[in-house]
């Protein structure tokens, strides 16, 4: 796609993911300023003012244990976060976690940094954490995870709000962000020049819970061996770090579906990687 | 089956804003709490309103709806009288306004606060502190134990009291939560101890009363009794003791005009 005669996407990109990308930041940004802007009496017609923990699919994640067994949401959550979180297990099922890879826009924020990194870095970027050390971090969304999970259990209070870079980037002019999340938000943006999406693989407790998805899901990247050239393209160029050219079938649990490696994208011969349901290859 | 990006993208959209239409037709999308406080569930008071589910999106009038404590009580208790419609005032903004005291003064003060007007209980898990004046109208207005009164005594702060010299009165919430840079002299509160603006407030104090030069007779003769504690506001006295406070500050406010020099 060109603007003003300038390519606005990488070659062979997903560009219809850029801009569904860009639609849902913009619409999340706008809701937050709504937000505040109906606290002082001044909002925009016809736009949501919601909260954003009630715009957060993972809000439904954390106030289950109390609405099982208390019947009640956990502070500033509310049912619309329970719906989200439904919508999200639907579509992660389907294919995968899609709301990492197309709607979050803290992960659509994270690749924006991400081009000034490959601007950088060239093929060095994202590919600077020694494999052994990154295989066992990848594993920590899952302490965070559980962590989350506890200390929302105990307290009945959204804890986790003190420390999420999500909504300090929403919010980070009203005052009610800790300086906890807009550190950990500077650390992400900060990280994200030399890794693609950090705070993805290493901390989100919300893609560690759709991360499990991939093992299930029914669309699931496939490679195609007889036609595969193995120039590791597909690879290289995962924003995840995936080895998609040593698997037919991608079931990694940090995949998130953006489908850049598939054939529609950076692998460069037609029908070789695809993103498909049942006996297709 | 193969699927690629475009029906991808469009799929991923009409799930989610499908799945949020559906939801909002069935009544399950709701973006804000109900307001509606959880109640007790056992004991002597199931079914009255827990003040510990008093949260910091509820405003004043929201308090009122569950509790029955006027808005207003509540925002002479709380000192954010500058406010045009205490009702909607959201007790989570008591936090920023008070965000240079020692000690916090938020939400967790309000429930308390509630809970004592209420004779409601209420599990106190940390030191919560009440602003000097709300512990004047607790003290008043509601029925304490002994071992209440004692921690309220000890959990006081002072902000915007006369005879406080603490560095809460160098910013009074008024003056924090007025809005800037709009001269309004409806809204502007006098300095306390300042005799060049004489105009009765909400937080006017019978001292200051005294000190205006009104006298004693005159001030119960319009209350229709005996002065309590000079440093008690005049509108608290009013709301304690069943009198219109816009009546009564006119007449006094024409007699504060009379020995005006």
């Amino acid at each position: 796609m060109k603007i003003f005669g300038k390519r606005l996407f990488q070659p062979r990109s997903i560009w219809i993911r850029r801009m569904v990308q860009i639609f849902f930041f913009a619409l999340i940004a706008l809701i937050a300023v709504n937000h505040n802007l109906e606290e002082s009496g001044r909002g925009i017609p016809l736009l949501s003012n919601a909260s954003l923990h009630a715009l957060c699919p993972f809000g439904g994640v954390v106030t289950f244990y109390q609405y099982a067994t208390v019947g009640t949401f956990v502070q500033k959550i509310h049912e619309s976060a329970f719906v989200l979180m439904i919508i999200s297990f639907v579509l992660a099922i389907l294919f995968g976690p899609v709301f990492c890879g197309w709607v979050c826009p803290l992960g659509t924020v994270q690749e924006w940094v991400a081009m000034w990194g490959r601007k950088l870095f060239k093929r060095r970027y994202n590919h600077f954490v020694p494999p052994r050390i990154d295989n066992v971090l990848r594993y920590a969304r899952y302490i965070v995870l559980a962590w989350v999970l506890y200390v929302t259990a105990v307290s009945g209070k959204l804890i986790f709000a003190t420390y999420d870079p999500y909504f300090a980037l929403f919010n980070f002019w009203s005052g009610e962000v800790a300086w906890q999340a807009l550190a950990i938000l500077g650390l992400t943006l900060g990280l994200s020049l030399f890794v693609e999406r950090p705070w993805c693989k290493y901390a989100c407790p919300y893609g560690a819970v759709l991360g499990v998805s991939n093992l299930l899901r029914v669309f699931q990247i496939r490679r195609a061996e007889s036609t595969c050239k193995a120039d590791g393209a597909c690879s290289i160029l995962c924003p995840m770090n995936i080895p998609v050219d040593s698997v037919k079938t991608v079931r990694d649990h940090q995949c998130i579906s953006c489908l850049e490696c598939t054939s529609e994208a950076v692998c460069p011969v037609a029908k070789t990687i695809v993103f498909s349901a049942g006996g297709a290859k | 089956m193969t699927l690629t990006s475009k029906p991808l993208a469009g799929i991923i959209l009409v799930v989610l804003f499908g799945g949020i239409l559906f939801s909002s037709a069935m009544g399950w999308w709701q973006t804000k709490s109900s307001k509606e406080a959880a109640a007790f569930t056992e004991g002597e008071f199931a079914g009255q309103p827990d003040p510990a589910d008093i949260r910091g999106s509820y405003t004043f009038g929201d308090v009122e709806r569950n509790f029955g404590v006027p808005a207003s009580t509540l925002a002479q208790a709380f000192g954010v009288t500058s406010e045009e419609n205490p009702a909607a005032f959201q007790l989570k903004n008591l936090e920023s306004i008070y965000a240079d005291q020692e000690f916090e003064i938020g939400t967790a003060s309000v429930r308390l606060f509630v809970a004592l007007y209420t004779g409601l209980p209420y599990d106190l898990v940390e030191d919560v502190y009440l602003p000097k004046r709300a512990i004047e109208m607790l003290k008043s207005q509601a029925t304490l134990t002994d071992e209440q009164i004692a921690y309220l005594d000890s959990h006081a702060i002072a902000i915007g009291s006369p005879a406080s010299n603490s560095n809460a009165d160098q910013a009074t919430p008024e003056s924090v939560s007025s809005p800037e840079g709009i001269p309004d002299t409806q809204t502007e509160e006098h300095s306390e101890g300042d005799s060049t603006e004489r105009v009765i407030k909400g937080k006017t104090t019978f001292k200051d009363l005294l000190d205006w030069g009104v006298s004693q007779e005159t001030i119960e003769s319009i209350i229709g009794g005996p002065m309590p504690n000079l440093l008690t506001n005049v509108k608290t006295h009013c709301d304690a003791n069943g009198l219109y406070f816009g009546d009564i500050k006119v007449t006094i406010q024409a007699e504060i005009d009379k020995v005006a020099p």
